[in-house]
């Protein structure tokens, strides 16, 4: 009986389908003067020195030229800085371009660039940042357009950690002070500042004499909209034209609603189950590796999350500096983990599986419940990020015995994760070896990329081999945009207006 | 009515103080905020620097009566996280609380009461049982799920409404209604309630028997009579409204207090939550006061001092 119903909905449907994939064809290629973006939460700063998350970098990167930054393909390539040159082990002189003007007209020189290197490294003006550029102890202004940082030791991951910092104009903020340049910031990139809604919106409009790429849209709307379902339905009610952080299900319906879809990009974030070595049971190696052989990393890559993440094998991603090809994951071995935890008579300990709201706890789940089956006696620890935190990071024995965790340093440099995991000196590390030290050091003040890059190979191969640490997957982003957006999403998590176009509609 | 006045105020500053004490010792229980505010690769030594240029290196102690001098002097400090002062977060959030408050009073008030209304005299039509349905329907949703409803529906499948966000008139509907619907299922039972228990009253009975028309009784004598818990109902009604905001708000975008709190809590941006709560605190307080001198005013035989005759 309802065969013929639903061929005849099938059929409209179809018309209708076609008629709205037409629809754009006609209006090909027209300017769109406005874009909205919808974000999670306004951003919490937009001076480029005093806040430190996505919601903050999406808005102000647009604003605010780099020193360096990183191409779509994650190459650095120039921005500020034309070229570089090495004087000594800790000296770099870099070369600025001449023709960049901030938006009040006033040149970019390299007094500016110092000023900015000096601020963001000054530990009284506390930016959250500080951990970021602190290797760097000296910036001087050698010419109009010439620059040289002095670093503390050798540091290879100098130009990576470059790619964000942002360079203010130094006559604004000495004139205006801190909390004026928040409210009202003035930078060079191609987007000047027009207005900040608290709460509401932050509106930019297109800086035409950009020296670089200039924007296609002549304004930016960027809102917060904090519950993931109202960001779907703003992009499908067309009042927002790209929205940020979307789960696989909601990538799942933006693929068969017209109009929209979702872009998806695996990012240089790495998921991982961090485990106290120096607490039973898991400073017991044998332990450790039932760990690795128990968690089913396909299933919870393919089945739980289905987002395009990447299972690895390394405490790194194909974004990573540092990346060794060929190291692969533990296979789900639920039978050999049974026997490997009988064998080295952990199944009685208590573990606790410390975690915050802030985490996928369906991970968290997932875990305790393949933790469990292969015999191990694990309970959820549930506080809040900042009592997870502080434990986190509090005395190397009541660091958590098992955690999820997903790094990133937004510098694609191994350094960036590995050192702090993984280093006995680090406030984060539950994992103590003197070679891993000696590697994790020799990654970090070597400037030649090969001996890196051997370091880097042999500290994966004890991560897998000692199970210092699990790492998981890398994980992906999903953006969800209407079907005119042209835009290729990086790993770095960046959202550059003047990297996108638009077609259509 | 003088000495009333002086003593609820009087109260009031005992309980404000009360409330932003406990605010202050509960915050600082539950977290650093610093840890939150550095990125997860930073060392030790950045999360010092990071707390000492807080001031949350301090003991506990100085904090709490530095803490107490600065609101003396109506200060409340500056966001850790937007490194503004907390007035000046706190006055642009604001109107849009009112804003939203003022809308679900509307349809909380204005559809809650004559429905009760409607319900207590038509008692025994069927028709009432169709309302008494939308009254329990109101009552049951989730304003995280009827929010989400309305938004589908009016705004993406209709495109009547805009889906979220602040702005003209019409953002304002959704977002009102959502909360709104909770408390006006709330007034309508009062109101039905207060008017059966009018309405079995020997003075109706003679009233009516004297020949007096309905619309007559209700307006000189029901209304007024009824009106006392009504009242009650309605302080505690919008105290409950704004803390239904703060998940309507984040449903709808709706950048008002309630977002704001949400966000400031789980940043643990302390002094910006002592700031909404002192505010909450105030407007409770207010709100109780003036249902108070209301209750005086609707019946006369009600004293200020709080003893009937």
């Amino acid at each position: 009986m309802t065969r013929p119903r639903t061929r005849l909905a099938t059929l409209v449907l179809g018309a209708a389908v076609a008629t709205a994939a037409f629809a754009p064809e006609m209006a090909f290629a027209q300017a769109k003067p406005e874009i909205t973006i919808d974000l999670v939460n306004e951003p919490s700063s937009l001076d480029p020195h005093g806040q430190w998350n996505p919601d903050s970098y999406y808005v102000y990167r647009n604003v605010f030229d780099n020193v360096v930054t990183r191409d779509n393909e994650g190459n650095v390539v120039p921005e500020i800085a034309t070229e570089w040159t090495r004087l000594s082990d800790t000296e770099v002189e870099f070369t600025l371009r001449d023709d960049i003007t901030f938006h009040d007209g006033e040149p970019l020189t390299a007094e500016d660039v110092v000023y900015s290197i000096e601020r963001i490294t000054d530990p009284e003006f506390g930016s959250p940042q500080l951990g970021q550029f602190d290797k760097i102890t000296g910036a001087e202004a050698t010419g109009d357009h010439t620059v040289v940082l002095t670093t503390d030791g050798p540091y290879p991951v100098l130009l990576a950690q470059l790619v964000k910092l942002s360079v203010v104009p130094k006559h604004v903020v000495e004139e205006v002070g801190a909390e004026a340049f928040n409210l009202n910031p003035v930078g060079s990139g191609p987007y000047r500042f027009e207005e900040w809604q608290r709460g509401v919106s932050v509106t930019l409009s297109r800086y035409d004499d950009y020296w670089g790429e200039k924007g296609p849209f002549e304004t930016a709307v960027f809102r917060a909209v904090p519950d993931a379902s109202t960001r779907m339905a703003d992009l499908q009610a067309g009042t927002a034209d790209l929205v940020v952080t979307l789960d696989s299900d909601q990538a799942r319906q933006l693929e068969t609603s017209p109009g929209v879809k979702p872009l998806i990009v695996q990012t240089e974030r790495v998921a991982f189950l961090g485990l106290n070595t120096t607490k039973p049971p898991f400073d017991d190696p044998q332990a450790r590796k039932a760990v690795a052989l128990a968690i089913d990393k396909e299933g919870i890559v393919e089945g739980l999350l289905a987002g395009g993440e990447q299972v690895v094998g390394e405490l790194a991603s194909p974004a990573h500096f540092g990346w060794v090809d060929g190291i692969e994951a533990y296979p789900y071995d639920p039978e050999q983990a049974k026997e490997l935890i009988e064998q080295a008579g952990a199944g009685g300990t208590e573990i606790r599986f410390a975690t915050s709201p802030v985490f996928d706890q369906r991970i968290v789940q997932a875990v305790q419940q393949m933790l469990s089956e292969v015999g191990l006696n694990v309970s959820i620890d549930l506080t809040d990020m900042a009592t997870y935190l502080q434990k986190a990071q509090g005395p190397l024995a009541d660091r958590p015995q098992i955690s999820f965790g997903r790094w990133s340093c937004a510098c694609q440099d191994a350094d960036g994760i590995m050192y702090p995991l993984l280093h006995s000196s680090s406030n984060w590390s539950r994992y103590q070896n003197t070679e891993m030290d000696a590697l994790l050091e020799e990654g970090r003040s070597s400037l030649d990329e090969a001996t890196r890059l051997a370091a880097y190979e042999k500290a994966h191969r004890i991560v897998r081999d000692d199970v210092a640490i699990l790492p998981l997957y890398q994980a992906a982003i999903i953006y969800g945009a209407r079907d005119g957006l042209q835009w290729t999403p990086t790993a770095n998590e960046s959202l550059f207006l003047n990297r996108m176009s638009w077609q259509g509609e | 009515m003088v000495l009333f006045i002086l003593r609820r105020l009087g109260q009031a500053l005992i309980a404000i103080f009360g409330v932003m004490t406990l605010v202050f010792f509960i915050q600082r229980l539950t977290g650093d905020p610093t840890y939150l505010l550095v990125p997860e690769t930073a060392t030790q030594a950045d999360i010092e620097a990071m707390r000492r240029s807080l001031g949350l290196d301090q003991p506990i102690i100085v904090q709490y009566m530095s803490f107490l001098r600065d609101i003396a002097q109506f200060d409340f400090g500056r966001s850790y996280v937007q490194r503004i002062p907390v007035t000046t977060i706190i006055a642009s959030r604001l109107p849009y609380t009112l804003q939203l408050a003022g809308g679900a009073l509307l349809v909380s008030f204005g559809l809650g009461v004559p429905l009760g209304v409607v319900m207590a005299l038509w008692r025994d039509r069927p028709a009432t049982k169709l309302l008494t349905g939308f009254v329990f329907a109101s009552q049951s949703m989730p304003t995280f799920w009827s929010g989400i409803l309305f938004i589908l529906f009016f705004a993406v499948w209709l495109g009547w409404l805009p889906p979220s966000g602040a702005g003209g008139i019409e953002n304002l509907i959704l977002p009102s209604f959502a909360l709104g619907l909770l408390s006006m299922a709330t007034f309508a039972r009062v109101t039905r309630t207060a008017m059966l228990d009018e309405l079995s009253k020997d003075y109706v009975r003679s009233a009516r028997a004297r020949g007096v028309a309905t619309p007559r009784l209700f307006w000189r004598h029901l209304a007024r009579n009824a009106a006392i818990p009504v009242i009650s109902v309605a302080a505690l009604e919008i105290s409950q409204l704004l803390a239904g905001a703060v998940i309507v708000e984040t449903v709808f975008a709706w950048p008002g207090l309630g977002l704001l709190t949400v966000q400031s809590i789980v940043s643990r941006d302390f002094l910006v939550v002592q700031g909404i709560v002192l505010i909450g605190a105030f407007v409770t307080i207010a709100l109780n006061f003036t249902a108070d001198i209301l209750y005086s005013v609707v019946d006369p035989r009600i004293r200020l001092d709080g003893s009937r005759p």
